[in-house]
């Protein structure tokens, strides 16, 4: 019987590679993914450096509230709220400026040139307001019963509502132009917190090395994956789980409102009408891509941050080759890549299982349609209508040979050589 | 046997990635024949009869039903030419009702295309009438007792006509009167020409039951036996392929002072017409004592160990005193704290971690042992899994191997070694050789055995009594949660434990006649 611990040391590097693959291929589609680019458009090659600084800057900004909804989705449960709870945090963010700023002569707050201890209180006031988010959540869930989807649903639905209202308030009374929906701060400092790349790149990557300590490297983060794994075993193995669920929702929420903070500091503005709308979904994706799954229990930090910076990577790839118009591309390329990802794993099961059809009967035969139509008009679209009938017609042809291959294989598999059903 | 059996298994095959779960399986069956199938776990019982039915579509070699090569795409194609199993864990739809779960997928239907419900439910009731089973069938699914459920699954299968029924396990969740009724049924089936395909561990039900006994061990047949001519020493003896040694337990244990006392445990069941879980529980156990808690299926045995593990759904009333001191857990932390360990009833569902390694499942107890600077060393982690590993004999390549690489037996040797790390006073066992095989049983009554001698205070339950008799010091009886008797290890038969446990009730005419295998 072998039972030495951690194998032997030529098992290392195998195992390394065999514990991180999911890494390593997005690494590599993340180097693929940037060559293509590289050659198909000249914006990374005249500007590099610039180009690199803003991936970077966007990783950052969606990586710090990816990162809490990681540990949600790994410790068993799901945070929708983070697009609301961002807007929420960057309306308190900016209130609270705008209520300890000095006041002009016509009674109008002054916010260009804020103090250092009005931004500690803002940040605190708003990181404090992440936490009672998170406390509600996880009361909701723990106490009250609610499935973590509905619980967080109402603050996705709920935060931004109350959002907008607290703002108009707070302009009504703080200002003189009334009931307006947009606090704006002017203050450079603040600007620069979300606007400079390093500055949310030093935090992201702050916030990612304390996330991979606590999940890798402590028995609260170990708790979480057991939970995350199986909640009935870890309660009975005396888990306290539901003190675990209070901190991962307290960590979805204070990421998120870090994320807010960074947002509003980013363009002066907090404007819950729009601000973080949908990126709650963008977080989740990135979580899935990088290795996480819904079921929980699985995910690693190193994976999600591989996982946000593939997104930003393809997103900003389709920005550069699009040129016109690429923020309207963003949410088919979100959905694609998780599909793709969560495919991806399949076909890698599948070829382990010995044969899958993604095109089985009736379904199959529709979903190559639509898939053809799909192809056909992003490209019609993208390049034109040629382009986009070619398309069209070569991904029917190709899709259609590959149902038709995997039919030929799946009646191969089934029928045997003399089979009759009598 | 006549001259054209009516399933036919040809040099049949199946390859998992890495395994072979199944080699080269030839055997024939009879027309109403009863053929029982038995080996360890993972002998490769369960997927040959899948292929049977149609639940695993590719494999190798071929398979023909009177004298007709088949090869099934699904388990329609098997249903069509009435084979039907049922599973171990049974496929019915909790939410739905008795008929509808009958009728499921061939639904009757009224000429004008609506669900004829008038008429399935009469149909499922004269099915469920010929099979002694006295439920309504428009109850829910999910409110019925499992030998109920389970009728369900025959009712179905008698509604396709099947002339073929594979049954896997089929007694793992039933009380003796179930069991009971559920052989009426296959004697009564039999008796119509149905041909049964009868897996089991137990070789009792098996000598009980069959004409003939297939034995499978590590994906092969060994052998095919006259079960007139054979005895459960013999099969016992294919199925791991080694001589049992008796295991020593005989040798008596000296039990210490008391460590746990219980006294009037009362545990409400709210909105239920009984009232209690469990009504005036009053028990002791000494250092070095194993208590057997014996009871039939809702007796209340999990119920008595999650109270006294505060992981009891409801607060009981009564008096708990772990050496001495009086405690009343709130939460399971709180009682393995106190050393107090559980090792759960349903081990994949409340006991393993499937996605963690053996050694990560080991430590999770115990990781604040294994902590360096306030973080987690990995080696230090290893070290101990390892150490558990060794102690215990748990067979696994190594500690960072996947859990569910191990054999059932192993993993529970895993969980026990979780919860020995934790150094506990009293270690609560519920159903702790549940799916495992002879062989590894053995090892598990030995290690018990062990750790009581060790000092430890052990309490188990067990569905299987000969495995109480031989294991406990003393054996306490519970019946739909009341006390219902307390023998020590001289005084407790079978007989004297079944009394208890059915309150002198008629029993039910359980053969208990042929040998018993523990």
């Amino acid at each position: 019987m072998k039972s030495s611990p951690g194998g032997d040391s030529t098992g290392l590097i195998s195992r390394l590679a065999r514990q991180h693959s999911n890494e390593l291929g997005l690494l590599a589609a993340i180097v693929v993914v940037v060559a293509i680019t590289t050659t198909f458009s000249d914006a990374y090659r005249e500007k590099p450096l610039q180009n690199v600084q803003e991936i970077l800057r966007q990783t950052a900004l969606l990586g710090v509230f990816s990162l809490g909804a990681a540990i949600v989705i790994i410790s068993g449960g799901i945070d929708l709220s983070s697009g609301s709870v961002i807007a929420f945090s960057g309306s308190v963010c900016a209130a609270i400026m705008l209520a300890l700023a000095p006041v002009d002569d016509a009674g109008n707050p002054m916010t260009r040139n804020l103090g250092s201890g009005v931004f500690a209180i803002a940040i605190a006031g708003t990181l404090l307001t992440g936490f009672l988010i998170g406390t509600l959540h996880a009361w909701l869930i723990t106490v009250v019963g609610l499935p973590p989807f509905v619980a967080t649903l109402a603050s996705l639905v709920g935060l931004r509502s109350l959002a907008r209202v607290f703002v108009q308030e707070v302009n009504s009374s703080l200002t003189v132009t009334g009931k307006t929906t947009q606090i704006y701060v002017n203050d450079e400092t603040f600007n620069r917190l979300g606007a400079t790349w390093w500055i949310p790149l030093g935090i992201f990557l702050v916030l990612s090395l304390l996330s991979w300590v606590l999940m890798s490297r402590t028995v609260v983060g170990r708790h979480l994956y057991a939970m995350g794994g199986n909640e009935a075993a870890a309660r009975l193995s005396g888990i306290r789980t539901d003190q675990l669920k209070w901190l991962a929702y307290c960590l979805g929420a204070m990421t998120a409102s870090i994320a807010g903070i960074l947002y509003t500091a980013e363009v002066g503005t907090a404007n819950p009408q729009v601000q973080g709308r949908g990126y709650e979904l963008n977080a989740i994706a990135a979580a899935v891509v990088g290795g996480c799954s819904l079921q929980g229990g699985v995910g690693l930090v190193s994976g999600t941050m591989l996982g946000v910076l593939f997104l930003r990577v393809v997103i900003d790839s389709v920005a550069k080759m699009v040129k016109v118009g690429a923020d309207d591309y963003e949410g088919i390329i979100v959905g694609f890549l998780v599909v793709l990802a969560v495919a991806f794993n399949e076909l890698r099961q599948a070829r382990r299982g010995g044969g899958k059809q993604f095109f089985p009967g009736r379904l199959g035969a529709t979903v190559i349609g639509i898939l053809s139509l799909l192809t056909g008009a992003l490209a019609t679209i993208i390049v034109g209508k040629n382009a986009g009938f070619a398309l069209f017609l070569i991904s029917l042809v190709g899709l259609g040979l590959i149902g038709f291959a995997e039919r030929r294989a799946a009646a191969r598999r089934t029928a045997g050589p003399d089979s009759q059903l009598p | 046997m006549t001259s054209t059996p009516l399933i036919s298994v040809r040099r049949v095959s199946k390859r998992y990635p890495g395994v072979l779960a199944l080699e080269d399986i030839s055997l024939e069956v009879a027309p109403g024949e009863l053929l029982a199938i038995v080996g360890e776990n993972g002998a490769g019982k369960s997927t040959l009869m899948k292929i049977l039915s149609g639940v695993i579509t590719e494999y190798e070699g071929e398979i023909s039903l009177r004298g007709q090569t088949v090869r099934f795409r699904g388990t329609r194609d098997a249903e069509r030419l009435g084979i039907s199993i049922i599973h171990q864990e049974l496929n019915l739809v909790e939410q739905l009702s008795a008929a509808a779960n009958i009728f499921l997928g061939r639904e009757l239907r009224t000429p004008w295309g609506l669900l004829d419900q008038a008429a399935m439910d009469q149909g499922a009731a004269e099915l469920l009438d010929q099979l002694e089973c006295l439920i309504d069938p428009r109850a829910a699914v999910r409110q019925l007792r499992v030998g109920d459920q389970q009728l369900i699954e025959i009712a179905k299968a008698l509604s396709l006509e099947t002339g073929i029924l594979i049954m896997d396990e089929p007694t793992s969740a039933l009380t003796e009167s179930e069991v009971a009724r559920l052989f009426r049924v296959i004697d009564r089936l039999r008796a119509r020409g149905v041909t049964v395909l009868y897996i089991s561990h137990k070789l009792d039900e098996v000598f009980r039951l069959a004409d003939r006994i297939a034995v499978l061990r590590d994906g092969r047949l060994v052998e095919i036996l006259d079960r007139r001519q054979t005895d459960a020493r013999a099969v016992t003896h294919l199925m791991v392929g080694r001589e049992i040694e008796e295991t020593d337990l005989s040798s008596p244990r000296q039990p210490g002072e008391p460590v746990l006392e219980v006294e009037h445990l009362w545990l409400p069941w709210p909105g239920h017409a009984r009232g209690w879980r469990l009504e005036d529980i009053s028990f002791s156990l000494r250092r070095g004592e194993i208590l057997g808690i014996a009871g039939l299926m809702g007796a209340g045995r999990t119920e008595l160990l999650e109270c006294l593990f505060g992981a009891s759904a409801d607060r009981p009333a009564g008096r708990i005193r772990l050496d001495g001191q009086e405690v009343l857990f709130q939460h399971p932390a709180e009682a393995r704290q106190a050393g107090v360990a559980l090792v759960t009833e349903d081990r994949k569902r409340l006991g393993l971690f499937d996605r963690m390694s053996v050694g990560q499942n080991i430590t999770l107890c115990t990781l604040d042992r294994s902590l360096r600077h306030g973080l987690l060393s990995r080696r230090r982690e290893d070290q101990r899994a390892a150490l558990i590993v060794e102690q215990l004999g748990v067979k696994t390549s190594s500690v960072n191997a996947p859990i569910t690489s191990l054999s059932g037996g192993n993993q529970q040797k895993a969980i026990i070694g979780r919860w020995l790390l934790t150094q506990p006073k009293i270690l609560l066992l519920d159903d702790p050789t549940r799916g495992i095989d002879v062989g590894a049983k053995a090892e598990l009554y030995r290690l018990m055995d062990q750790l009581c001698r060790q000092g430890l205070g052990i309490i188990i339950t067990s569905s299987e009594l000969p495995e109480l008799l031989a294991l406990c010091d003393r054996i306490l009886v519970l019946c739909e949660g009341r006390q219902t008797g307390e023998f020590a290890r001289a005084e407790a038969t079978e007989h004297r434990i079944m009394e208890a446990a059915t309150m002198r009730r008629a029993m039910a005419n359980v053969s208990l006649d042929c040998e018993r295998f523990s």
